[in-house]
């Protein structure tokens, strides 16, 4: 399990690279500069990064409505997306499809979603594909604690048990289904309990920790590629901004918040690799200016992409 | 006469699930224990109980079927205290118990819940109850028995003298002050983050100090419990250094390090240790795990030794109170 020294500076870096972003984001949204609604993933850096550090070309991940975090850890285009995100032609959807359908299927990455819990069908499918085929690639689903009241989240569970499908499911419980507390949405808090009920391990994981995320999906995935089946993790985390961006989280306090905020992954880890004498406080100087100066490129990118034409309207809508 | 109840909500869930065969033991299960316990503090005649609060809400949980005929004739109410979802909450509610004059607590969790208990409670006598399969401090007793072994010693109705033992513990001294505690053991590796807090894999064992060895102990105690003997009241401990990678072993063990979980160690040395000797650790930089979580990070400058006490936490026998309250005809009608 033990990382190397640019190992851990690429989580780090990684990080920093999808919070960069996603602030970025939040700038051009307030400035109406971005059409549609934008879900960000601000504080929960740590799980999609600690996961994805586990995963291989063959591998697939499935994403959720807040899902940048997902693919920039997954390596997609930062460019692309932005593009996509401003309704650009050079994105991932031509522009046509937004923040909650980037997807990068060459990649790996199975999309963004607007469908609350519709990933969990497409990362049991995609873990499927895999043991047919016979390829050792595995599965992740990322999800919330409100999609795991689907009936998306049981069915795919309980397919992936009984078939010993390779699949991670990885609940990030930020603790809110939109507006809606976890304490009133369901009479368990850890969402990792209802493993039991598919015959499946499940733990819950400080979902802060980005090494903690990537120890139990190290596991979780090396169980996996051995043919012993699913896993279900939960993440405790939690999510600095609004369900979406413009939500006047009327729902939870300020000092929850800021409670939560004290948690952050992203000082936690460099402070932490400061004091192991990993990083220098230049380099994360330096990170930061990297970071910056990518996700300016990006907007660059995404700006200077002409949107799509009316005549394009209808096209795309379906496969040939 | 009041009594506490610590139930940590997050027990049973940690990683060794998945790298182990833990047991999977969730809240609602704690939830029934919970009701046993109280239906056993009540048939000694304890009439306060004080709970700690928590996000999952054990409290009024527990307490939901209590209605009616089935009322509960005893006085219960949750502690005033912020809930930060942390193992702190576990030790402010013992030292909140302390304050309020509880009389004993009982503990659901693991070796580790008790430890953050112990640091809280001052001489408030624990009863611990395990909510899983890897532990070596608390025991899995019936909560009904638990309660009433509980509320005897809390009544006076047994005498302390009677009732209780002492445990041991270590101190975990850092760059000479004390850091923290544990209880069963104190196991140095060679990692540098915390991260999920649990360890499985051996390879990353420096030195592992243990207040008791027993040969039916689960987790690394069993490392030790695989060389030698030591009972939880012995003037003693254990220090065992393990091998680097390369070394010729002096001895080879195979030990339950996890439940369903057997390694070989390779060990060079082992020595029994003393009350009020301080052990030096092995290597650094490195993580202190203490009493099966990986707790303190240590930096290559960093110098630590643990020292092993007679002076932990008191600790209910309950099998012994329980013949004592027969042997008085306690349960006579």
């Amino acid at each position: 399990m033990a990382l190397d020294k640019e190992e851990m500076l690429e989580l780090y870096r990684k990080m920093c690279l999808i919070r960069e972003f996603e602030e970025t984001v939040s700038k051009f949204f307030s400035q109406g500069q971005i059409p549609g609604f934008v879900h960000l993933y601000i504080g929960e850096e740590a799980v999609a990064t600690g996961v994805c550090a586990n995963l291989v070309k063959q591998d697939f991940i499935a994403s959720t409505h807040r899902g940048h975090g997902h693919g920039i850890a997954r390596g997609a285009s930062i460019n692309k997306m932005m593009a996509e995100i401003f309704g650009k032609v050079d994105g991932y959807c031509k522009g046509k499809g937004g923040s909650m359908h980037i997807a990068d299927v060459e990649l790996g990455f199975l999309g963004a979603n607007g469908i609350v819990g519709a990933g969990l069908p497409l990362a049991a499918g995609a873990a499927f594909a895999n043991k047919y085929l016979n390829n050792n690639g595995v599965s992740v689903c990322f999800f919330g604690d409100g999609a795991s009241n689907r009936a998306t989240f049981h069915e795919a569970l309980n397919l992936a048990s009984i078939w010993k499908l390779p699949v991670v499911f990885v609940n990030e419980n930020n603790m809110y289904g939109i507006s809606m507390s976890q304490e009133r949405h369901q009479n368990i808090t850890d969402i990792a309990d209802r493993a039991v009920a598919y015959g499946i391990p499940g733990v819950s994981i400080d979902g802060n920790d980005v090494m903690a995320v990537y120890e139990a999906t190290a596991e979780a995935v090396k169980r996996a590629r051995a043919g012993a089946g699913p896993t279900l993790i939960e993440c405790k985390t939690y999510r600095h901004h609004g369900h979406f961006e413009g939500d006047p989280t009327v729902y939870r306090s300020e000092d929850e918040v800021n409670q939560w905020k004290k948690k952050d992954p992203i000082p936690r880890f460099g402070a932490r690799l400061l004091e192991m004498k990993i990083m220098t406080q230049d380099e994360i100087a330096a990170i930061a200016d990297e970071v910056k100066r990518e996700i300016e490129e990006a907007v660059a990118f995404a700006q200077r992409s002409p949107v799509p034409a009316v005549e394009e309207l209808l096209t795309d809508v379906y496969c040939d | 006469m009041s009594v506490g109840i610590i139930a940590n909500p997050a027990s049973g869930k940690d990683i060794r699930r998945l790298v182990a065969h833990a047991t999977v033991f969730d809240n609602q299960e704690k939830v029934n224990l919970v009701r046993r316990i109280l239906i056993g503090l009540q048939a000694v005649g304890v009439r306060n109980v004080w709970f700690m609060p928590d996000y999952f809400g054990f409290y009024d949980r527990a307490l939901e079927v209590f209605t009616g005929e089935n009322s509960l004739q005893m006085d219960t109410r949750l502690l005033d205290m912020r809930i930060n979802a942390d193992q702190e909450d576990s030790q402010r509610a013992a030292t909140l118990m302390l304050e309020k004059g509880v009389r004993c607590i009982l503990v659901l969790g693991g070796d580790g819940t008790n430890r953050v208990v112990a640091k809280g409670c001052g001489e408030i006598p624990l009863m611990p109850l395990s909510t899983g399969t890897n532990n070596v401090f608390p025991t899995m007793v019936e909560g009904t028995v638990a309660g009433l072994a509980a509320g005897l010693v809390a009544t006076g109705a047994v005498e302390r003298e009677n009732a209780l033992k002492r445990a041991k513990k270590f101190s975990i001294w850092v760059n000479g002050q004390e850091r923290d505690i544990a209880l069963i053991d104190a196991v140095v590796l060679t990692e540098q983050f915390v991260a999920s807090r649990a360890i499985w894999d051996v390879e990353k064992i420096r030195q592992v100090l243990v207040t008791r060895s027993e040969p039916f102990h689960i987790g690394v105690a069993a490392i030790a419990g695989s060389l030698c003997r030591i009972g939880p009241e012995e003037a003693q401990g254990l220090n065992i250094v393990m091998n680097r990678a390369g070394e010729q072993p002096q001895i080879r063990v195979t030990a339950a390090v996890g439940p369903g979980l057997m390694q070989d160690v390779s060990i060079a040395d082992y020595q029994t240790i003393l009350p009020g000797q301080r052990i030096p650790i092995v290597e650094t930089p490195c993580v202190i795990a203490v009493d099966g979580e990986r707790e303190i990070t240590l930096e290559t400058e960093d110098e630590a030794e643990i020292e092993l006490s007679m002076e932990g936490p008191w600790v209910v026998d309950f099998k012994q109170t329980l013949s004592q309250a027969v042997a008085k005809g306690l349960f006579r009608k």
